[in-house]
């Protein structure tokens, strides 16, 4: 009772912001920047990989924000139309770059090569290795498109039918696309665990991020 | 998938077939059977689940200080806050202090109540204008609670000689509405009246009937200034 108490409360306090906020009220903005920062950055973080870009997307999606939010209805969560409003401003972004973020039903071969399944050990399990700072840098390594549908299902929590719609594609394509991204997650790690295990650095072919 | 294991039976390229809609939630028994009696296939379901669940405790990041700044001033160079205003600046958006009328009313309504709150909460300034504990005192007080409710009784006087003159212009409604909240006031200032001329000394009644010539004034106006907003 007391968590639906607390949920209801902080739900009527954020409707209080936004219609705040909505009025221009700047400690508003600044109060709904506080509460929703963190998600929205890390978003934008994981679905890039670079920390500078992840900042230029964090402040375009609340500049964004602020200026619609007078359009802002209350017909779904607050918290819900921003999430979407950010993944937006990143997928533009990672379109305008030209990378392979339009639509998981075009072609790409190079994301479908063949994902390799070490099992010359087959008892040798990632169970306890999967810690943070290796499986960042393992999504960090991932080709774009598997990044997105990986980031946007297993991290952010949307289901395959969203992604389908803000990716563009179908929903069986969204299935596919993470169960490769999750297979070669899975080589990654089993690679670089095996790099660090022989005492190797683990090198990555991407520019160095900034964390 | 490339494969480069040399003991794969068909139960495993099965395995592979149904592990996707697996790991989405379908039943799949199959999967369960074949993870019990192949290692490999074992490792790789668990391996897969272990990391479902790692992405989904990966803690949140916190952008760098320097962003919320950023989007401060880009609001505020496009003007996307309200200006604060100044208390001053608020006072003379109110319409009704342009009107001279009720304003006057007010201040002294305001001017009156401070005098008399100020002679009430300085006992010793009574005091010292009347003899200690005594009979006579007390008259003396009751003579000055007389003398404030005099006051205002003007003031209100004045007030209704301003409402008389005005009020064949109210619309009826609207004048029935005055007149019955006035003849109310009127009441209770007579109640108050009659008790403080039988106990002259009565401090509630003297209250009451300070109260209701302060609502008496507001009342009239505000049909004063209704008179003048038409």
């Amino acid at each position: 009772m007391s968590l639906q108490k607390t949920a209801a409360s902080k739900a009527a306090s954020e409707t209080q912001l936004v219609a705040r906020a909505q009025r221009g009220d700047e400690e508003a903005f600044a109060a709904l920047f506080e509460t929703h920062k963190r998600r929205v950055y890390s978003l934008c973080l994981r679905m890039t990989g670079n920390t500078a870009e992840a900042e230029d997307l964090t402040q375009e999606a609340f500049l964004q924000l602020f200026r619609k939010i007078s359009t802002f209805r209350g017909e779904s969560a607050f918290s819900t139309w921003l999430h979407r409003l950010a993944v937006n401003v990143v997928l533009m972004h990672l379109r305008k770059k030209g990378l392979q973020q339009v639509s998981l039903d075009e072609v790409d071969t190079s994301q479908d090569e063949p994902v390799k399944r070490d099992y010359g050990d087959h008892d040798r399990r990632l169970l306890g290795s999967v810690d943070r700072i290796s499986l960042s840098r393992a999504i960090d390594d991932l080709p774009p498109g598997y990044r997105t549908v990986f980031v946007l299902h297993d991290i952010e929590g949307y289901e395959h039918n969203e992604i389908a719609e803000i990716m563009n594609c179908s929903v069986g394509n969204s299935k596919s696309q993470l169960h490769k991204a999750r297979m070669r997650l899975r080589d990654l790690l089993r690679q670089n665990e095996g790099l660090m295990t022989r005492g190797e650095p683990v090198v990555s072919d991407q520019a160095p991020t900034e964390r | 998938m490339e494969e480069t294991r040399y003991d794969k039976t068909a139960g495993c390229y099965r395995l592979e077939v149904e592990l996707q809609a697996y790991l989405e939630g379908e039943d799949r028994p199959f999967v369960l059977a074949h993870t019990c009696e192949c290692a490999f296939c074992r490792v790789l379901v668990e391996d897969l689940e272990a990391l479902r669940a790692a992405a989904q405790e990966l803690p949140l990041e916190e952008p760098s200080p320097a962003v919320w700044p950023n989007i401060r001033a880009q609001l505020a160079t496009a003007g996307c806050f309200a200006e604060k205003t100044s208390f001053w600046d608020w006072l003379s958006q109110l319409d009704f202090l342009r009107r001279p009328i009720p304003v006057a009313t007010f201040a002294c309504v305001v001017v009156l109540g401070c005098v008399l709150t100020a002679s009430r909460n300085n006992p010793e300034q009574d005091l010292s204008l009347s003899p200690p504990a005594s009979e006579g005192g007390t008259a003396v007080r009751s003579m000055a609670f007389i003398g404030d409710s005099t006051s205002l009784e003007q003031v209100v006087r004045e007030l209704e000689k301003s409402f008389k003159a005005r009020e064949a212009f109210l619309a009826p409604d609207v004048k029935a509405t005055y007149e019955n909240s006035l003849d109310s006031l009127d009441s209770s200032i007579r109640e108050c009246s009659d008790s403080l001329r039988r106990e002259p000394g009565n401090s509630l009644a003297h209250e009451y009937l300070l109260a209701a010539y302060s609502q008496k004034a507001e009342v009239l106006s505000s049909a004063l200034e209704f008179d003048e907003g038409r």
